[in-house]
């Protein structure tokens, strides 16, 4: 297919400590199309943003890389982003693959005015045209609802968390990307600007067509944004597919308790469940599948043996041996729309 | 700013007294009046109390001179006391509060008065005359010691748990838990005296006393070489400060988001060096700086007696010795005023560099 922009193949992550290596992702492997939203849900610790810095090579020095390619095409040409050079890895984060990271309240440099830090965003990728950087900034306040004349001048501090937030967005989107991942984008921010947000990256997304990453913990929001999800536990992608068939039709224990864990306004409390156990160890990860040790469907296969993703269903991927007991388990409508 | 307080009160009731403490809240609210008025009682109230402190310390000038030439000349106490009386313009039967006002009085002309020991002679002269080589000097030293402090504590940073880190982290503790003075006579003891790699006599006073002063290459370099002990001192005792104080501000800086997006941003590591870590680690450091500068003077004292090296410093040591009160009075008057002026500095500079402190005048 020739609109896959982000191709991200048996990538697996370790983290060296002093009690042993961690492997924070294992043989993960995803693919992005032009202009898709997908949303990877999880726990905290499940690796959803130790693989998402890695596509801008942003690990931490205690990090490396085992295996994997991550592939990247844009305008025809496909590199390797593991084997970029220091300068093309710069070059490549921002104008190619932006990333907003969780907490942006302090993503300004405090020192410096928005449109200097918008400026040096733009000169740091060789545009020089300082008229075309004040229009395109401007534009993109417009875009992200903010008053450009009152952003552009203004010091981080002078704004607010919400408009921290959406000049972040505006200057996330500045140089183009075909990628942007928004890691938790919402977190730290009341209810009702969570909603501004979330209606202005839909708008910035049909206005631009880039493809987005989504991270989250706030599973509604995941279903609102994104094409498709991916549930990640312990370190791998235990189911993926379509955002309906993933909250409609979990195939995968996980994805099935994630979703009954969200609390209902609609319904009596005590349909709230909640998943036994802890995220594992990922020094000493149990055998087997490894979710089994929180699992209610496990048996000793699933002790033994680690699950690959099968494709059940047209693009909907689960990686458990019992996928059969989960359609049974899952109620008629998991969540409402 | 200038709305008005609905809790003025406008009826007839409470006249003229809600008016005055509105007006004072106006004067006292604004910034630079009150900066203003802070540093005056500051200055004031330094005055004071080191007017009646020095006029505490056993002996007084005539006593001291009394002393030096009974015991130095063979006179006679009369003889002695009636030479000290007329020679100086002090008489210690004056009452305390008398000289006080008689004090104050001059300051406010703008006169320091004239000193005691040496008849005739203004004290301001005498300070004008000596200062100069000590903001050479110290200034010199804080200069370079602040650039390389932070040039250095920034590498440590970027190394941060490496062994250039650790080698520099020792080498800093080292440097600044060893008072100046003992590096100073290390210096003289063993490098002059023991080594003997170079002259300790020659090195006395502030140049070359046969150089005909001028901006001639000769006297600026007998200038520059009588200044670099002292010189070498000062940065020895407080570039381990600046080291350490600039390494631990570039790794806090060095965890902030900002730094870390302006990575994810693309952005070239010297455009985050400078504009990203080096601006906002440095912050407190020309907080420091610009206080440190309000210590140039009292830092001197004991380094300039040292190397016999003729500053305020050394001119303050010998005031002391003398007990000549207007002369200490002087040099305390000036040291109080570069610290709170300095203060004030570090105040408008942070300011400056720091939006987030910024007195915002409009909007």
């Amino acid at each position: 297919m020739t609109d896959i922009i982000l191709q991200v193949q048996n990538v697996s992550i370790i983290y060296r400590s002093p009690r042993g290596d961690v492997r924070a992702t294992n043989n993960v492997s995803l693919t992005l199309r032009k202009g898709e939203t997908i949303a990877l849900i999880g726990e905290s610790g499940s690796g959803k943003t130790t693989l998402s810095l890695s596509f801008i090579r942003m690990l931490p020095n205690s990090a490396r890389v085992t295996q994997g390619t991550i592939l990247y095409t844009r305008d025809g040409v496909t590199r390797n982003v593991l084997e970029l050079s220091d300068d093309e890895i710069r070059r490549f984060r921002w104008s190619d693959c932006a990333m907003v990271f969780q907490g942006a309240q302090n993503a300004f440099n405090p020192v410096l005015k928005i449109r200097n830090q918008f400026a040096d965003t733009a000169a740091a990728h060789g545009y020089r045209d300082k008229a075309w950087v004040k229009k395109r900034t401007l534009d993109l306040f417009k875009l992200v609802r903010l008053d450009p004349q009152r952003v552009f001048d203004a010091y981080p501090h002078e704004l607010s968390g919400g408009m921290r937030q959406r000049t972040l967005l505006a200057l996330g989107v500045m140089l183009d990307p075909q990628v942007v991942i928004l890691d938790e984008p919402t977190t730290a921010l009341d209810i009702l600007t969570q909603r501004a947000i979330i209606d202005v990256l839909k708008a910035m997304q049909q206005a631009l067509h880039f493809s987005i990453i989504f991270i989250s913990h706030d599973l509604a929001l995941a279903a609102e944004m994104a094409d498709r999800v991916a549930t990640m536990y312990a370190g791998e992608i235990v189911e993926e597919g379509p955002v309906d068939e993933m909250f409609y039709r979990p195939l995968h224990p996980y994805t099935l308790g994630l979703i009954r864990s969200i609390p209902k306004l609609n319904h009596e409390q005590d349909h709230l469940v909640s998943i036994p156990g802890e995220p594992p160890n990922l020094i000493t990860p149990p055998s087997g599948c490894k979710f089994h040790p929180r699992c209610q469907f496990a048996t000793e296969k699933c002790r033994v043996d680690p699950p690959t993703l099968v494709e059940y269903e047209p693009g909907h991927l689960a990686a458990c041996w019992h996928t059969d007991k989960v359609i049974e388990a899952r109620p008629a409508a998991v969540v409402q729309g | 700013m200038a709305t008005e307080s609905p809790a003025v009160p406008s009826g007839p009731a409470a006249p003229s007294f809600p008016i005055a403490r509105h007006a004072f809240r106006r004067f006292y609210t604004n910034y630079t009046a009150r900066t203003v008025l802070q540093a005056i009682v500051t200055i004031w109230a330094v005055i004071t109390f080191t007017f009646f402190l020095i006029r505490l310390m056993p002996g007084n000038p005539v006593e001291v001179y009394v002393d030096f030439l009974v015991n130095q000349q063979n006179m006679t106490y009369d003889e002695a006391y009636s030479r000290a009386a007329s020679q100086f313009r002090f008489d210690p039967n004056v009452s305390l509060v008398t000289q006080y006002v008689e004090y104050m009085g001059q300051l406010l002309r703008g006169d320091l008065g004239l000193s005691i020991t040496s008849s005739g002679t203004r004290v301001i002269d005498q300070i004008a005359r000596f200062l100069p080589w000590t903001i050479f000097s110290v200034g010199l030293g804080l200069l370079i010691s602040f650039t390389l402090g932070v040039i250095l504590g920034t590498i440590m940073a970027y190394k941060r748990n490496t062994a250039i880190d650790h080698a520099l982290s020792f080498l800093a503790s080292v440097l600044s838990a060893v008072p100046n003075y003992i590096w100073g006579l290390f210096i003289i003891l063993v490098l002059g005296v023991q080594l003997n790699l170079f002259s300790v006599g020659g090195l006395r006073g502030n140049y070359d006393p046969s150089l005909q002063p001028g901006f001639t290459l000769e006297f600026i370099g007998s200038v520059l070489k009588h200044a670099f002990l002292p010189v070498l001192i000062y940065v020895i005792g407080s570039i381990g400060g600046w080291m350490l104080n600039m390494r631990n501000s570039t790794v806090s800086t060095l965890g902030e988001d900002y730094v870390n997006v302006a990575r994810a941003r693309g952005l070239t590591s010297s455009r985050i060096l400078l504009a990203y870590v080096g601006r906002n680690a440095a912050l407190p450091m020309f907080t420091l700086l610009a206080i440190n500068i309000g210590f140039i003077i009292g830092g001197s004292v004991i380094i300039e007696e040292l190397f016999v090296y003729k500053g305020i410093g050394s001119f303050l040591f010998w005031s002391i010795t003398q007990r000549d009160y207007t002369s200490m009075q002087g040099v305390f008057l000036i040291i109080t005023i570069s610290v709170v002026v300095s203060n004030l500095l570090a105040d408008l500079l942070y300011s400056r560099l720091d939006p987030r402190v910024r007195v915002s005048g409009g909007k």
